[in-house]
């Protein structure tokens, strides 16, 4: 069970090769559009008037995608080192991510004379980049180098007969080979998340998983709204799921089967191989890019579908920036209403052609195909959204 | 007529998902519980939404997943199209705080 993936200096393996510029913003911008096999992110959030702990978020998010085994150098570009948060300062940024051994170059507007002049700079400094990157040869590896972040969603009753547990089988291989895999979403693992207590390595974290689904379900009750007015989305009624507790029940089969060795703050990097919870929102544009702010080379997307309603989403390759997104479906309706951009169907579950854990398999082989280089449907488009960081707190 | 497919998640169940859409009148075929249970549908259930396996009375756990996904709010009959309009959750229910 191998693949071939790029080497990096910290012992991580990529299964692409991108340059990295940080912070996303004009600058950013026009140096991408400049120069290919760049990446840049682009987030509203840049930290003015928020907390410290959600200014962290921030700084973890855009040097946690700078760690990304997918990037292989990173730009980061910015102003003044004496004003700015200190969390968010240029030169944080640049030694957070220098720890890992990649090269980082910083190019700063005031040094360079103005913004014109930095974007000049930056073009000139990401075209070596890239061209030292293309000098990185692909080894082979063992499916145990990787690391994956899953959610599900648009979900339908398929989505917990057969696509998550699919997924889950996905997840039991790579962490037995010594990966790391994560699971998110803290609203919709409320009615399912005694489950996962038990499931915890030890008594402390499962403890941490109950007091993050009580935190996320009090601010649910303060709100005085039944929260199935927000959670089920009313496309998860229309496709049949009646209650929160039950889509979680559904949802936690993503999981797989193994112990939970910790729970994650946004963005955080795991500190050795495992399973892991993410206390997380759904959002597609603030998951993904979570997950692979904490290392994961490849994302996948378990999509149910069954309220027919189309999803865009599909044809945007961008939420994790730097990590392919990889999409199954165990719906037949969905699949054939997708065709051409669904990676992998697992309705042959449904339909009595395959076994859960031929499926599952076939899941595996396909993730080391593309972790060797094969692209993702989403991959054959160029388009690119911003993401949305998870913070917590009020803003002033 | 064929029999229609419906499949129980586990024993401990009482519902069980369609896997084809039935109609009113079809006979379901519901399969993974302690026993293949025969039962005849009284609603159009679509495909992937549940149908009661046995009379479910109104308070009562309805159960998928092995686990409680909600309390019946009405009388459920064998054969009944079970979803919003006859269940309901009981977690994150911030319409029913009393002191907010």
């Amino acid at each position: 069970m191998e693949f071939r993936g790029y080497p990096r200096a910290d012992g991580s393996v990529g299964i692409r090769n991108y340059v990295l510029v940080i912070p996303g913003g004009l600058v950013a911008s026009k140096i991408c559009e400049f120069v290919p096999g760049t990446k840049t992110v682009m987030s509203t959030k840049e930290g003015v008037g928020f907390t410290s702990r959600d200014r962290e978020t921030i700084a973890r998010t855009l040097f946690g995608l700078g760690l990304n085994p997918n990037v292989y150098s990173v730009i980061v570009q910015g102003g003044s080192p004496k004003a700015g948060y200190p969390e968010l300062r240029t030169e944080r940024l640049a030694q957070e991510i220098a720890k890992s051994g990649k090269r980082v170059e910083v190019v700063d507007a005031v040094k360079e004379g103005g913004t014109l002049e930095a974007i000049q700079k930056g073009i000139k400094i990401a075209r070596e980049l890239v061209f030292e990157a293309s000098k990185v040869r692909r080894q082979p590896f063992s499916l145990g180098k990787l690391s994956l972040g899953v959610k599900c969603g648009h979900s339908d009753p398929t989505s917990g007969m057969v696509g998550n547990p699919v997924v889950g089988y996905l997840f039991d291989r790579v962490v037995e080979a010594g990966g790391i895999a994560m699971f998110g979403e803290t609203t919709e693992i409320i009615g399912a998340e005694h489950i996962l207590a038990k499931r915890a390595v030890n008594r402390q974290v499962g403890q941490e998983i109950l007091a993050r689904v009580n935190c996320i379900e009090k601010r649910a009750l303060s709100t005085g709204e039944d929260i199935r007015t927000m959670n089920p989305v009313p496309d998860n009624i229309a496709a049949g799921i009646s209650t929160i507790e039950e889509k979680s029940l559904g949802a936690i089969y993503k999981a797989g089967h193994l112990p939970i060795e910790g729970v994650l703050d946004f963005a955080e990097r795991p500190k050795k191989s495992g399973l892991y919870f993410v206390d997380s929102w759904m959002g597609i544009p603030s998951i993904f890019p979570g997950f692979a702010a904490s290392g994961a080379q490849l994302n996948l997307f378990q999509h149910g579908g069954g309220a027919g309603a189309p999803n865009n989403h599909i044809l945007d390759p961008s939420p994790a920036v730097v990590s392919p997104m990889l999409w199954t479906s165990a719906n037949p309706i969905t699949y054939a209403q997708t065709k051409g951009s669904l990676d992998f169907y697992s309705g042959t579950v449904i339909e009595g052609k395959e076994t859960l854990e031929q499926a599952g398999e076939r899941l595996v082989n396909l993730v080391l195909e593309i972790a060797s280089g094969t692209l993702t449907r989403g991959e054959t488009i160029n388009y690119s959204e911003p993401i949305e960081i998870y913070t917590i707190d009020p803003i002033f | 007529m064929a029999k229609k497919r419906a499949l129980m998640l586990s024993p401990k169940d009482n519902v069980a998902s369609v896997m084809e859409e039935v109609l009113s009148g079809d006979d379901v075929v519901a399969q993974g519980g302690i026993e293949t249970l025969l039962l005849r549908a009284v609603d159009k259930i679509p495909f992937g939404f549940k149908v009661a396996t046995v009379d479910i009375r109104q308070g009562d756990p309805v159960i998928k997943y092995g686990e409680v996904i909600g309390r019946a709010s009405n009388n459920i009959q064998k054969g009944t199209l079970v979803h919003i309009h006859n269940i309901e959750g009981a977690r994150g229910r911030g319409d029913l705080q009393k002191n907010r």
